[in-house]
């Protein structure tokens, strides 16, 4: 299967819509990694994390006759991708967690600088409340500006802004507080 | 890698999806029903060729030009039955004065024949 490059992903659709049955392999290929690490960055937990993109791509499958463009595309997926993972939190949150997300964690650690740290922030960043961790997903690991965000997340701008700056402030807190603890 | 939010940038950039996710992804779609959206998604791009695009604004610009004839011919009748109502009201106007002037003669006639004494 081919990498898809972004300025394919018109042309792909076009391919998909005029009955290709490859257009949709080529789409998933394309999207897969930033579904699944929205699910993922959501969820903290791989397993979990792939159930939920594959859940999203599979409503693409069924929905891809009312996609517009490559932008709306991205716009569906995100979109999506969030609604379909604050469920899961908010199903997980009636549910005792049995998962052996640590293990799995660990065995998929991506490499970067400081690999405790990322994963501290990762930890942190899914003790949020699922609102808050919709607008820090999107707007640190999608970059979107906060127009955008409100978009996806069907709320005001300012809403936005005060979830963002409330969030940042929680992290900053919990990640200082537990690097004092670590010098100590 | 200085600030708090380069480092929450770095920690949650994408990875990569498990090995073999989209093979998943498409033997789920090999068990699914023919997706409806496809003849739908058919029927939209053959409305969205440029072909029937330029077809659908001739076929509105003809409605357009025999729309704005029938106003015009609808205008055009009522104006001129307006003139047909106005030439007959002009026509029996003028009718009920001739009839008039000879009634108003007679009278006259009548009154000049008929001495004052009588009366």
């Amino acid at each position: 299967m081919t990498t898809v490059t972004l300025q394919q992903g018109g042309e792909v659709l076009g391919r998909f819509i005029r009955g290709d049955s490859t257009a949709f392999a080529d789409i998933v290929q394309e999207h897969q990694s930033m579904v699944f690490s929205i699910a993922y960055h959501f969820l903290h937990d791989r397993g979990r994390a792939e159930e939920v993109a594959q859940d999203v791509f599979l409503r693409l499958y069924r929905h891809l006759d009312s996609i517009k463009s490559r932008n709306h595309l991205v716009f569906w997926l995100r979109k999506v991708t969030c609604r379909r993972s604050i469920d899961e939190v908010r199903k997980l949150l009636m549910t005792p967690p049995t998962s052996l997300e640590d293990v799995a964690v660990l065995a998929a650690e991506p490499t970067d600088l400081d690999p405790l740290l990322s994963r501290g922030l990762r930890r942190m960043v899914a003790s949020l409340s699922e609102d808050a961790r919709a607008v820090i997903i999107l707007r640190y690991q999608e970059e979107l500006d906060l127009a955008d965000i409100a978009e996806i997340l069907d709320i005001p701008v300012n809403t936005v802004k005060s979830r963002l700056q409330r969030s940042l402030e929680i992290l900053r807190e919990k990640f200082h507080r537990r690097a004092g603890d670590v010098q100590r | 890698m200085n600030s708090f939010e380069d480092k929450l940038r770095n920690a949650l950039r994408r990875e990569a999806a498990p090995e073999g996710f989209a093979e998943k992804v498409l033997a789920r779609t090999r068990g699914l029903s023919q997706p409806g959206a496809k003849a739908w998604g058919q029927f939209g791009a053959f409305l969205a060729m440029p072909v029937l695009r330029w077809a659908a604004a001739a076929v509105a610009v003809c409605l357009l030009v025999v729309a704005g004839l029938v106003y015009h011919q609808r205008q055009e009748r009522l104006r001129r039955e307006g003139e047909m109502a106005r030439a007959q009201v002009m026509q029996a106007l003028r009718i009920a004065s001739v009839k008039l002037n000879v009634a108003r003669k007679k009278v006259q006639e009548i009154n000049r024949e008929t001495p004052p004494s009588r009366l």
